[in-house]
């Protein structure tokens, strides 16, 4: 009883902290060497450098997907929201907080050597041949998700409106870097 | 019928027709043709405001089109067309035979492709409902009520199950230029006009009997009122 006990709250605590305020950044997972982790750019924004190749691209690319099913997931939170007559701007908060903060890092989620080459991803090859527009978009997600934080801090006014341009900036990347996927 | 009366100088009498489709039936027939071509376009275009909207007007044809399998006339009716095997054997093992007439309404075969389509365009809608794409940019009216991996789900489930759906058309379209070719029973004229010529054919000679507008105005308000509330209800959680 009292293991199960501890187990559900070790499992809770897990949980929070995956939802808490713990830096997404891909890390390769567990037996990869860590001196060659990803070396993360000092700033995250529209920097021409490319990155060097992690150690393990495969867990590397796999670390990135989830972060971005994550991202997802979020933005459906948002987006369930929007479109409700009173949003629950906690929830709101939370979830453009999380949002923003995956923006942030996403400069660093594309090193060389993690592309369709490597790998699994729907990530198209010319993010790393057209990485000056890939920055430019990603600055343009980056500055929308700062004022969706701004919005969701505001009132649900505020939040609905921004939620838009927001989405917007995602789908702009996509449908350029992003392969369709065709059939899973 | 003395074919022989028919050979004659002056302006012939016209031929004897037989109303066999309702206007309800062949309208949303031709919305149903429309309405998926459209789907499947802005689909790909990724136009997905417009298929929303598209999908949800498929609700409310499908909708008023089960209201109708009970309350329209004879030939929309599933408790007329709907036979079972042995109907349905004897019907095709009687297409070359010479006694062979076609059927008033929907034939024992055929409203069995009927179904097919019904059940696969339900399926289909209610998977899009509560689809949502994996940015949790997009989404049907009823995915908040359902988690982002049930979406994802209901989304992949969506997009597989339309093959289904373009098999069973393709069978329908098949279906019908073998009647058309083999048969040369034109079954296309009749879902647009309504009316065939009543010759060799089953069915009174009258055709289908006229049905109260009352009953047309409340299935419309049916599924009206079903698409209201799968778009407002979640709105309101």
């Amino acid at each position: 009883m009292k293991i199960k006990l501890f187990a559900a709250t070790a499992v809770l605590a897990l949980g929070l902290a995956a939802c808490g305020g713990e830096t997404p950044a891909p890390e390769p997972v567990a037996e990869a060497p860590a001196a060659e982790a990803p070396a993360p750019e000092p700033a995250p924004v529209a920097t021409a450098s490319i990155g060097e190749t992690p150690a393990d691209p495969v867990a590397f690319m796999k670390t990135r997907s989830d972060n971005y099913k994550d991202l997802g997931k979020n933005f459906k939170v948002l987006l369930d929201n929007s479109k409700l007559g009173t949003p629950d701007m906690a929830a709101v908060s939370a979830a453009a907080a999380k949002v923003n903060e995956y923006a942030g890092l996403m400069g660093t989620w594309f090193p060389a050597g993690t592309g369709p080459e490597a790998g699994k991803t729907e990530a198209k090859a010319n993010v790393w041949t057209e990485r000056a527009d890939f920055d430019a978009k990603l600055a343009n997600l980056q500055t929308e998700a700062g004022k969706l934080v701004t919005a969701a801090g505001t009132d649900a006014a505020a939040f609905k409106a921004q939620f838009g341009p927001t989405g917007g900036t995602c789908k702009a990347c996509h449908d350029t870097f992003r392969e369709e996927d065709k059939d899973k | 019928m003395t074919d022989d009366t028919v050979i004659s100088a002056t302006p012939a009498q016209p031929e004897p027709k037989q109303k066999v489709w309702d206007a309800p039936v062949r309208l949303v027939h031709w919305l149903l043709v429309f309405l998926v071509a459209f789907s499947w376009w802005t689909a790909e275009e990724g136009e997905m405001q417009w298929h929303y909207w598209s999908g949800l007007t498929i609700v409310g044809l499908l909708v008023f089109r089960v209201y109708w399998g009970f309350a329209g006339p004879e030939t929309a009716r599933f408790s007329r067309f709907v036979k079972g095997p042995g109907d349905v054997l004897s019907y095709t093992g009687n297409l070359f035979r010479p006694n062979y007439r076609a059927s008033f309404g929907h034939n024992p075969l055929g409203a069995l492709s009927v179904i097919a389509i019904l059940l696969a365009l339900i399926a289909q809608v209610v998977l899009g409902l509560f689809a949502s794409d994996t940015d949790g940019l997009e989404s049907g009216p009823l995915s908040p009520y359902v988690s982002y991996e049930f979406s994802q789900d209901a989304a992949a489930l969506h997009e597989d199950a339309f093959n289904i759906l373009l098999i069973i058309i393709g069978l329908h379209i098949a279906a019908i230029v073998f009647y058309l070719v083999a048969k040369r029973v034109n079954l296309i004229g009749p879902m647009i006009t309504g009316s065939r010529k009543a010759v060799d054919v089953e069915g009174p000679a009258s055709g289908i009997a006229p049905v109260p507008l009352w009953r047309f105005l409340l299935g419309v308000t049916i599924a009206g009122l079903t698409v209201f509330l799968i778009v407002w209800l979640p709105t309101t959680r």
